[in-house]
């Protein structure tokens, strides 16, 4: 599965999940005024990081292809309807390719596929847990906005909680339409909506119970809203520090 | 300690009350077990244990401290750990180490002693050896040890469990009531609701529940030997002193308080061995 936490013990594993956010978010603001060179730069410098965290490319590339169909229709609509100085041998009548669409076909939808790319290493080198401690360490400072930070991360601990929870879910509901005679292969597109409508409702309304039920277990446990503690405790270490000198230093680079 | 007096429970002024005058006090180290037909109020009694109900009459006290004050409640929670029919609902973390960590963690204790209460939880249930795998992909006996790790974290005086073993199989039920009994050894008050007679005949203690009343409270022996009465209320009791109570109707001379196989073997043996040994003796003076 694209996306899927791979636990591997490697240099980018054991970063601080707060150092790794910061750097995909950094990388991302940087990528977006990114150059046809620099994107070639950051690409090396990817396959680089992907290597050193010992995770395959293949899974990598692997979360590229849902995103494909789109990003291949944005590649045509840069090379054909870029205006510039066409290019000799690729134009056909009025389709013309142009020296400038072919180049900022290539940066542009080069610069996409590394932003999913990088999330998509982000999320195989960073359990689930950590996502969560390092988001609310850093949002910690939303208490100014009257945001608990401790809840967003309770909130989104207990999604990621339920993804197994629902696949599961999901399965025993298809199986028991089946079992009553549903036609699950139905064809056609009204046939299609129609049986995930049946799907859905069923699904949506098993997990609200669930999570009435679930609420009661966290209450009898002594959950309350606002500040906790936690099992793991993040700290920065001498290659975290060295991360983020070394992103300050790109930021800055860039900037100038 | 826990103090019920005069407890009454409404959910709904339409309905007859959920729970009506209800006086009850359990000792620490009690081990308690509550059977009762469906909608007789269990569940709504326990509720009221650990203050996810409060009384709309009367007074629930644990140690000394009045569910009715929404101020104590923490601690209340904290002293009373709760465990629920269903495991998959009831588990919070992503990890068994993380979901143990979840109880700690609301007390705001610091990670070196979630940690340690962490470790001391799991191996207390068994579980060492899974603290990293993901709850979902446990046995259902599993997840209620799991379960049972969770509340033992925040160092419980008693615990009180809805049904714990209805959704399990055999070898689950017979796993969770070992490390039930485990427990109650080591002193924990043990309240547990139950619809298997035979689960209720190992407590020290039984309470029936029948229409929001409390309506028996005594030894399984005194309770669950009344078979008419049970059967009245729409319980079955044990197959064994079903058993023992046709043979005694039969004019054998037998104990009806049999739970279990080992002592109705025993029972029934002596009486078959008393009858052969009177045939034997008989015999020659036929001749």
């Amino acid at each position: 599965m694209p996306f899927q936490y791979y636990p591997l013990d490697s240099p980018v594993h054991r970063l601080d999940p707060r150092v790794k956010i910061i750097a995909v978010l950094l990388v991302s603001i940087l990528l977006l005024k990114a150059s046809l060179p620099s994107l070639a730069a950051a690409t090396v410098g990817f396959v680089f990081i992907s290597w050193a965290s010992r995770t395959p490319l293949t899974a990598v590339l692997k979360s590229l292809k849902p995103v494909l169909p789109f990003f291949i229709c944005l590649f045509i609509l840069y090379l054909f309807f870029t205006p510039g100085s066409p290019l000799p041998y690729l134009s056909f009548g009025p389709v013309q390719v142009t020296q400038e669409g072919l180049t900022m076909a290539i940066t542009q939808v080069g610069k996409f596929l590394l932003l999913v790319a990088a999330a998509s290493l982000f999320t195989m080198t960073t359990s689930p847990i950590e996502i969560t401690t390092g988001l609310e360490r850093l949002l910690r400072p939303l208490k100014v906005f009257g945001l608990s930070s401790h809840d967003l991360a309770m909130m989104i601990s207990l999604a990621f909680r339920f993804i197994p929870q629902f696949v599961i879910e999901l399965n025993s509901i298809r199986q028991a339409q089946q079992a009553r005679g549903a036609d699950l292969n139905e064809s056609g597109i009204a046939g299609k909506i129609r049986l995930m409508a049946g799907l859905a409702s069923t699904l949506a309304s098993n997990m609200f119970r669930r999570s009435d039920q679930l609420i009661d277990a966290m209450e009898a446990r002594g959950y309350h809203p606002g500040p906790r503690t936690y099992l793991n405790n993040l700290c920065f270490r001498r290659s975290d520090y060295g991360v983020l000198a070394a992103l300050t230093v790109i930021a800055v680079a860039v900037w100038l | 300690m826990i103090e019920i007096k005069n407890l009454t429970y409404i959910y709904d002024t339409q309905q007859s009350p959920a729970l009506e005058n209800i006086n009850l006090s359990i000792q620490p180290g009690e081990y308690v077990a509550i059977i009762g037909p469906n909608g007789g109020g269990k569940t709504t009694l326990i509720r009221q244990l650990n203050a996810l109900l409060t009384p709309t009459q009367g007074e629930v006290w644990i140690d000394g401290l009045s569910t009715g004050n929404v101020k104590n409640h923490k601690e209340i929670r904290r002293l009373v750990g709760m465990i629920f029919q269903n495991p998959d609902n009831q588990i919070v973390g992503m990890t068994v180490e993380e979901d143990v960590a979840f109880g700690p963690g609301n007390l705001g204790l610091s990670p070196a002693e979630i940690q340690r209460r962490v470790d001391s939880a799991l191996a207390a249930v068994g579980l060492s050896e899974l603290g990293k795998r993901a709850p979902h992909a446990l046995s259902g006996g599993q997840k209620q040890r799991l379960a049972l790790a969770g509340l033992l974290a925040m160092d419980p005086k008693i615990i009180v469990l809805d049904e714990p073993t209805a959704a399990l199989d055999t070898s689950g039920q017979t796993e969770v009531f070992r490390q039930i009994e485990k427990l109650h050894q080591q002193g924990l008050t043990i309240i547990f609701i139950t619809q298997d007679m035979e689960e209720a005949a190992r407590a020290d203690r039984v309470l029936v529940l029948h229409q929001g009343r409390l309506v028996a409270d005594d030894h399984p022996a005194q309770v669950l030997t009344r078979v008419e009465w049970l059967l009245s209320l729409g319980l079955a009791p044990p197959r064994l002193v079903q058993l023992m109570c046709r043979l005694r109707e039969s004019g054998f001379d037998i104990g009806t308080d049999v739970f279990d196989v080992e002592r109705a073997c025993q029972q029934i043996s002596t009486l078959v061995t008393g009858q052969r040994q009177m045939l034997t003796d008989r015999k020659p003076r036929e001749v």
